[in-house]
């Protein structure tokens, strides 16, 4: 128990970090499934830290409340913007959902008043326990993994493969899109707020272009096929640098080699070298290999 | 003021077309959005900083130097990396992502190497003369750095349209199998595209740490989300549209902060660009996006 | 004399009196319970912050290195444990725990930016360790709690004498503003500048922003150019401050610059060269001051690294010897946590003489309007440079 709690004391921060990543790369994980290449999961992420953190620190609400509110905020957002964004595909998208991010980032950062601007927010109560995040994680991974074998999940595995042959069966693209797209957006809220209440303090730097790169690296890296795919990439990419620690000035350097290495050898993420065995059993209309992203 | 400003839009245009000149060739033909575009160019500044600091060369020697330095980088980038994945037939972010791994470690090696600080080229080898015409002032830097961003641009473009080459390239970038069945070498044309676009980054750096005096680890960081603003207004893979997008970009931030306040300068122009995606995806000279073979 | 312990007293009363005092005297001699004397550096040593970080682990080591020469804390060395925190306010955080709970430092000095501080300093005043910022001057840091120390003067305290002195020898009448908006500590200077151009009732003719890593400043120095300022005050950090002299002077404007605490660093002569001229900055380090003590810390510096240090070396210094200080003052017990208490008690009273002048501590309010940290007390010089110098101006 000494041991543990000596553990806890130095690494609960970084356990609570892989925590909202796995989150963050899960949100990305559903909208990569459809096929949407949409970046903007770190502004959603900024939405959801900032709206939290603004009513606890304001209005003093507790902190589930906050969380759900930042949520809800991010949801309507990706549904006021996702219409006209998602009719666009491919790096066209993935290049206005960036655009996005940077205009809420400055929106932010001008918006003195109410988000303290480049100053940030200071003082956020600590009130992020392991369990609160612990239950986010559980609850949004037992959804997406009943989600990816049921029918909803398969049709948006059917409109990443091959949009046009899916439309033409009678699927109404646009709507599947944009479920994920706002689902996707709620979770990377989700994320933001738990995140905002174990760091103190937040400022609009930290959610920009940078974070934006990471959680897609995650996605990628980890693999898109599966939701466990979006674990094994948050937790690769939240722990290899505490790993490498030892190595000082030159850890980022390691930490883009690995990176570049685990491409080259599995492209399809990390993911993929589990599904291989499996792949061999199983019929074709349940493919898990048909969700990564193809052009 | 504002013949000072337009003089400014148009040299900070012809700085964001030089660097997104190179990083359109390699969306173009690679179908790759390389994000390691910024390391390179960030060597390239380096390579030509080092050439005259330690091997006492003067400017152009330096400028042929880092070139040569992009260049083999562009090369070995497409050999380790592009080639490979090509092969394996990943999908279509894997490069990317890769491209991301290798920005962080040429970045860190860099700082490793050289240090954190701010370098600047000694004042011996900058042009530093000033024109004043009127009201309006310009470095003879700024006049040269236009004058390239045009002269590399109309090269490119006669390339592309007038010889075999280029019109090789063209059919490449268009359909690769089509090229492949019409007897193009692919592998080669893809090589040496990433050799031609890393050594135009590398150019692009040099001029830029001359123009801000500044040369420094992750200097081509900011500069890698002006030009995907660039290369998105101007259309992906389009030569004309890189040079227009970077003046559009240019104008649009050099007038935002004359006319509306510096503050919403970066919102402006990417409130603009989102727009311009909504409306006109492909930008103002892209092709509307085919179905691929 | 009565003696309390019981001891085989030697026959002469003088004896007894004689022993008393020689064993009174060990139990005062202070013993550490190890031979070191742990004590943690939380930096930016790789990342965009690292030009501060650097120099300032430069400055702990080199003061650290001299007091063990000559002889350490009563007899036990300093020992430094090092650690990067990239700049990042997650890496601060984790390495702040890393420091206290498994490395079990007695105090640490850190972190770089006031941006991690912020996040990380809360940490170490809930687990009751002592932590010294020597770079952080945004608000908002020492008001955490009781354990938040900065010898770092805060802009609030400079920035008002600067501006005092510039005008005063310029004789400007009203200002144009420039800083960078997305960085806390450039937009705090900008806040503080602010509220001193006020209070001297000195009007502003132009305010204009840029962002970190922007390498063109022409059509905001266009727009201040055309509003007729007398003077430029500029928040910024010497990077971006650097090229924007530059560039002002390429437009053909030749007004003074008046800067915040970011711009009081050697570097800008290599940045700005031959157009570094006429920059005005307050800081309680100048390079220039003749004290005997700043004088051998320049020498010292430039010995071990061959290059001129800067204010953050200089304050980390210091700052080392400032907790020198406190730690001869106390008696350690072997138990963690109350040396870490007797650390934090003995800091608030030491007064130091150092290369960055006469200091002592003020304590501040926190935001429950209790008593909080401690800021720093120390006179701003205020300086411009002229051929490739800060001159010291009155």
């Amino acid at each position: 128990m000494e041991w543990f709690s000596s553990f806890w004391a130095t690494y609960s921060t970084l356990t609570l970090s892989l925590g909202t990543n796995v989150l963050l790369a899960l949100s990305i994980y559903l909208t990569l499934s459809c096929g949407l290449l949409s970046v903007a999961n770190a502004a959603f992420m900024a939405l959801g830290a900032y709206s939290a953190a603004v009513l606890t620190l304001r209005a003093e609400v507790p902190l589930w409340i906050g969380v759900c509110a930042g949520a809800i905020l991010a949801g309507v957002t990706a549904l006021l913007i996702g219409r006209p964004t998602l009719r666009l595909s491919g790096v066209y998208l993935a290049m206005a959902t960036l655009a996005f991010g940077e205009v809420v980032r400055i929106v932010i950062l001008n918006a003195e008043q109410l988000t303290g601007g480049a100053l940030g927010l200071n003082g956020i109560p600590q009130s992020t326990a392991w369990y609160d995040v612990a239950l986010a994680v559980g609850l949004t991974l037992y959804v997406f993994l009943r989600l990816a074998h049921s029918h909803v999940g398969r049709t948006m595995a059917a409109i990443a493969q091959d949009e046009t042959a899916t439309e033409l069966m009678g699927i109404d693209i646009r709507a599947y899109k944009l479920f994920a797209f706002v689902v996707g957006a709620g979770v990377a809220a989700l994320a933001g707020a738990l995140n905002a209440h174990f760091t103190f303090f937040i400022s609009p730097n930290e959610y920009g272009f940078d974070r934006g790169v990471e959680i897609l690296a995650m996605g990628v890296l980890g693999g898109t096929g599966s939701p466990w795919g979006a674990v094994i990439g948050a937790v690769l990419i939240t722990l290899l640098p505490e790993l490498l620690r030892g190595l000082g000035d030159y850890r980022p350097l390691l930490n883009g080699i690995v990176l570049i290495v685990v491409i080259l050898y599995s492209p399809k993420g990390v993911w993929d070298l589990f599904a291989a065995s499996r792949r061999r059993t199983k019929t074709v209309l349940a493919e898990p290999d048909s969700r990564t992203l193809t052009r | 003021m504002f013949a000072q400003q337009l003089v400014n839009a148009i040299s900070l245009g012809a700085v964001y077309a030089l660097f997104a000149l190179g990083f359109t060739l390699i969306f173009g033909v690679l179908n790759v959005v390389n994000l390691a575009h910024g390391a390179i160019f960030m060597v390239g500044a380096y390579a030509a900083l080092q050439a005259v600091l330690i091997l006492e060369l003067p400017l152009l020697a330096a400028l042929l130097w880092a070139m040569a330095v992009t260049a083999l980088a562009g090369w070995l980038l497409d050999k380790l990396i592009f080639s490979p994945l090509r092969a394996r037939r990943a999908p279509h972010l894997a490069p990317m992502i890769a491209t991301i791994g290798l920005a962080i470690a040429v970045n860190s090696a860099i700082q490793g190497w050289f240090g954190a600080e701010n370098l600047r080229f000694p004042t011996a080898t900058l042009p530093a003369r000033v024109l004043t015409f009127g009201a309006i002032q310009i470095t003879q830097l700024e006049i040269q750095i236009i004058v390239m961003a045009l002269a590399l641009m109309s090269i490119l473009f006669w390339w592309l349209h007038r010889t075999h080459a280029g019109r090789a390239l063209r059919g490449l970038a268009e359909s690769a199998k089509a090229a492949a069945l019409l007897g193009v070498p692919v592998e080669r044309y893809f090589r040496a595209t990433a050799v031609i676009a890393s050594m135009l980054g590398g150019v692009a750096g040099v001029l830029i740490a001359l123009y801000s005096n500044a040369v420094f680890p992750g200097m081509g960081q900011p500069m890698l989300h002006k030009g995907i603003a660039v290369v998105i207004l101007g259309g992906m893979g389009d030569i004309r549209g890189a040079l227009l997008g970077g003046f559009f970009l240019g104008c649009a931030e050099v007038f935002s902060v004359a006319y509306i306040g510096s503050t919403m300068r970066d919102a402006v122009a990417f409130g603009l660009l989102f727009a311009i995606l909504l409306v006109r995806p492909q930008g103002l000279f892209g092709q509307a996006a085919q179905r691929r073979a | 004399m009565k003696t309390r312990t019981d001891v085989t007293a030697p026959a002469s009363p003088w004896g007894r009196v004689t022993l008393w005092l020689a064993l009174s005297a060990t139990a005062l001699l202070p013993n550490w319970a190890s031979a070191q004397i742990r004590i943690g550096v939380a930096e930016a040593l790789t990342g965009n912050a690292a030009q501060y970080g650097v120099p300032i682990r430069r400055g702990l080591e080199l003061a650290a290195g001299e007091i063990n020469a000559a002889g350490g804390i009563h007899g036990s060395k300093i020992d430094l444990v090092v650690e990067d925190e990239q700049g990042k306010k997650e890496e601060a955080i984790n390495v702040f725990r890393k420091l206290i709970f498994q490395d079990k430092v007695l105090m640490l000095f850190g972190p770089t930016l006031s941006n991690s501080a912020q996040a990380s300093n809360p940490v170490a005043q809930a687990a009751k360790v002592a932590v010294f910022g020597t770079s952080n001057t945004a608000d908002g840091i020492t008001s955490i709690g009781n354990y938040v120390f900065r010898n770092s003067v805060t802009e609030a305290d400079i920035l008002p004498v600067t501006l005092r002195v510039a005008a005063k020898n310029t004789g400007l009448k009203r200002v144009a503003v420039i800083y960078g908006n997305d960085d806390i500590f450039t937009k705090s200077g900008y806040d503080h500048f602010m509220r001193a151009l006020q209070a001297l009732k000195i009007p502003v003719t132009a305010s204009e922003t840029f962002a970190k890593g922007d390498v063109d400043f022409k059509p905001q120095l266009t727009k201040i150019k055309a509003s007729k300022a007398d003077a430029i005050v500029l928040s910024a950090l010497v990077a971006e401050g650097g090229p924007l002299m530059v560039q002002a002077r390429q437009l053909g404007i030749t007004l003074p610059f008046i800067g915040g605490n970011g711009m009081n660093s050697p570097r800008v002569f290599e940045l700005a060269k031959e157009h570094s001229d006429y920059l005005w900055v307050g800081s309680p380090w100048s390079i220039e001051n003749p004290a005997a003590e700043n004088k051998r810390f320049v020498a010292a510096f430039q010995k071990t690294h061959n290059a001129l240090p800067d204010q953050f070396a200089a304050q980390a210094y210091d700052a080392m010897y400032i907790v020198a200080q406190a730690l001869k003052k106390i008696k350690p017990t072997g138990r963690l946590e109350t040396d870490r208490s007797a650390l934090r008690d003995a800091l608030p009273s030491v007064q130091w003489n150092g290369a960055t002048g006469p200091f002592k501590f003020r304590q501040v309010q926190g935001k429950d309007g209790k008593p909080a940290g401690y800021d720093a007390v120390q006179t701003p010089i205020v300086m411009m440079t002229k051929g490739n110098r800060y001159v010291i101006q009155k």
